[in-house]
């Protein structure tokens, strides 16, 4: 009886504790997080320039985004331009710098490092450089370039000068920093027991067997995993395009985020950039969704035995 | 004999393989690392070499005061300054939130402790501009934009932390569990666990954490471009943002403030890859 509710004080005990623990953490997810969420979702619903009081006028931000707003459309068809290019693409390049990685060769951990180093310069100092290099007259990929355009008799491609390539060029850069996802993959790609690349091989598969029917199938989770992160990523993607073009030429790198940036900080329309907000969040949640039901072919390593 | 033979062209056959693996790799690097190269070289060049591309590969004569004049058409040291106030706060600010908030995940049976970790996760994947439109206005009527509060104070509630939660959780679960039981029965309390156990024996993981949000509050661009009105509290970041508006044309200048400011976090890498690296693996993986 009394050893009963000796552990029952404990336990009262140990669930006080848990929350004071936790309590930092939970005080700001109230008040940083859920609170601001819920705020957003009203303010969504409101004129607020943030002087005067916000004025409830319903879905009317909504129905001027979605059928009177062409920048709305604009944006957003040059971010999920963006998305669907930038998201497989640095899929693909980080998958096949692990690839190369994952043999016994000498050096590699220097390989690694050298392919990673790229992901530790802040995004602004990354967007200067890219600049300089794609700079149309002096810049290194153009002087780079030079003979091919002798060979082929064609003017130099003026890259984030183009509004036909300014997307494809800051797509490009971005694959520059792959190797953030590279060492992700390498790292799952050295759990897969070596024991079945042997029976493989005694079943006289060759390398690509090997690749396609045990490496990429074991992956499966880390390439979700980078591809739900990218996809989030590169909806909100803005410095970028801030930085090297100013959402220009002809608008062509006005992305979704750099709309509702100037929306919230050059016009205070706080409803409206809360209405894109909320939109936005939406894209995501329903991408995220359909992404988690083909959860069902990821293969967890370790689930079948 | 013949066994030997076969071995022999086998051998031959993996040599030429890996040298070519060598050379694609190789090129790989290079495109990695040039540009940080080409950054130098710029950065040392005049004007008048700069407009001959790459036929000048090379400085003639290197212009180390390239780099007295990118710091001097600045405030360089106050907005180098202005950025330690502010990383060295966050990092310890979301230290303190984050470990805190992942004993109580690893180690303490509290109610809804599950539910609050599922909050967690699906916080990571919110775009920020939910969050950020609210938190501005609020931060304008407590009257904090304009100072650096709206970056330091988030950090010591956890803002931001997600993901430095789980990676901590994650390693103090892998502490022996007798080691805190023995603990109390020798009459020790959570918090003395805490301090004088687990934070010791996870120093790896602590460091990892501390490394990660000084690079990312270093190279944050976002957040101090919305909070950071007055130029006084300009961060480096938005200092280099200055810079281009103001000296955009002249690279070699350019690229010399760049490389001051990427040093930090550069050498910061060199020191602690191992670190990193496992660190990323472990998000990525276990994430």
């Amino acid at each position: 009886m009394s050893k009963s509710s000796s552990i029952k004080k404990l336990k009262k005990q140990e669930n006080f504790i848990g929350y004071l623990f936790a309590s930092p953490w939970i005080t700001g997810l109230i008040l940083l997080g859920i609170f601001p969420i819920l705020m957003s979702l009203f303010i969504s619903f409101t004129n607020y320039n943030m002087i005067s009081d916000p004025k409830f006028i319903g879905f009317e931000n909504y129905r001027i985004l979605f059928t009177n707003d062409n920048l709305f459309w604009q944006s957003l068809g040059n971010t999920v331009y963006h998305v669907i290019i930038a998201v497989p693409l640095g899929i693909v390049v980080g998958l096949s710098l692990a690839f190369l990685l994952n043999n016994k060769i000498k050096g590699m951990g220097i390989y690694r490092t050298l392919f990673y180093l790229p992901n530790v310069v802040s995004v602004v100092a990354m967007s200067l450089l890219w600049l300089w290099l794609y700079q149309p007259n002096f810049g290194l990929i153009n002087q780079l370039l030079k003979p091919l355009y002798d060979l082929l008799k064609m003017e130099p491609i003026t890259w984030y000068l183009d509004p036909k390539l300014s997307k494809l060029t800051l797509i490009l850069m971005g694959l520059w920093t792959a190797g953030g996802s590279m060492v992700i993959y390498l790292a799952q790609m050295q759990d897969i027991p070596v024991s079945l690349y042997e029976a493989a091989e005694m079943d006289g598969a060759g390398w690509f067997k090997k690749a396609t029917l045990i490496t990429l199938p074991l992956m499966t989770p880390s390439i979700f995993f980078n591809f739900i992160m990218g996809l989030i990523g590169s909806f909100q993607v803005f410095t970028m395009a801030y930085i090297m073009t100013s959402g220009g030429p002809s608008r062509s790198t006005y992305y979704y985020a750099y709309y509702l940036f100037d929306k919230m900080m050059a016009d205070k329309a706080m409803g409206m950039a809360s209405a894109m907000a909320w939109i936005l969040l939406f894209i995501v949640l329903i991408i995220t969704i359909l992404a988690l039901r083909l959860n069902k072919y990821v293969f967890y390593l370790g689930d079948e035995t | 004999m013949v066994k030997s033979e076969v071995y022999k062209s086998k051998k031959r056959r993996q040599l030429i393989v890996h040298i070519i693996l060598h050379i694609v790799l190789v090129l790989c690097s290079l495109v990695f690392v040039f540009p940080f190269l080409w950054m130098l070289f710029t950065a040392l060049k005049t004007p008048a070499e700069l407009l001959r591309g790459i036929q000048q590969f090379f400085p003639t004569v290197p212009q180390w005061q390239n780099f007295v004049k990118a710091i001097t058409s600045i405030p360089f040291f106050m907005y180098l300054k202005n950025s330690l106030i502010v990383v060295i706060l966050v990092v310890i600010g979301t230290t303190f939130s984050a470990t805190t908030a992942a004993y109580a995940f690893a180690r303490l049976n509290w109610k809804g402790r599950d539910k609050w970790f599922v909050i967690m996760l699906a916080t990571m994947m919110l775009p920020i501009q939910v969050i950020l439109i609210p938190t501005y206005i609020l931060y304008s009527k407590i009257g904090w934009l304009g100072t650096r509060l709206p970056l330091i104070v988030p950090a010591f509630f956890g803002g931001g932390a997600a993901f430095y939660i789980f990676l901590l959780r994650q390693f103090f679960k892998g502490i022996p569990k007798e080691l805190s039981e023995s603990a109390i029965i020798d009459g020790a309390n959570h918090w003395q666990i805490f301090i004088k156990i687990m934070l010791p024996l996870s120093k790896p993981a602590i460091v990892t954490v501390a490394l990660f949000t000084f690079m990312g509050s270093w190279n944050d661009y976002f957040g101090p471009l919305i909070f950071l009105s007055n130029p006084d509290h300009w961060t480096l970041a938005l200092g280099l943002r200055a810079f281009q508006t103001q000296y955009g044309g002249q690279y070699n200048l350019m690229m010399a403030a760049s490389i001051l400011i990427m040093m930090p976090t550069l050498i910061l890498f060199f020191l602690a890859q191992r670190t990193f690296i496992e660190g990323i693996k472990f998000t990525g993986i276990k994430g």
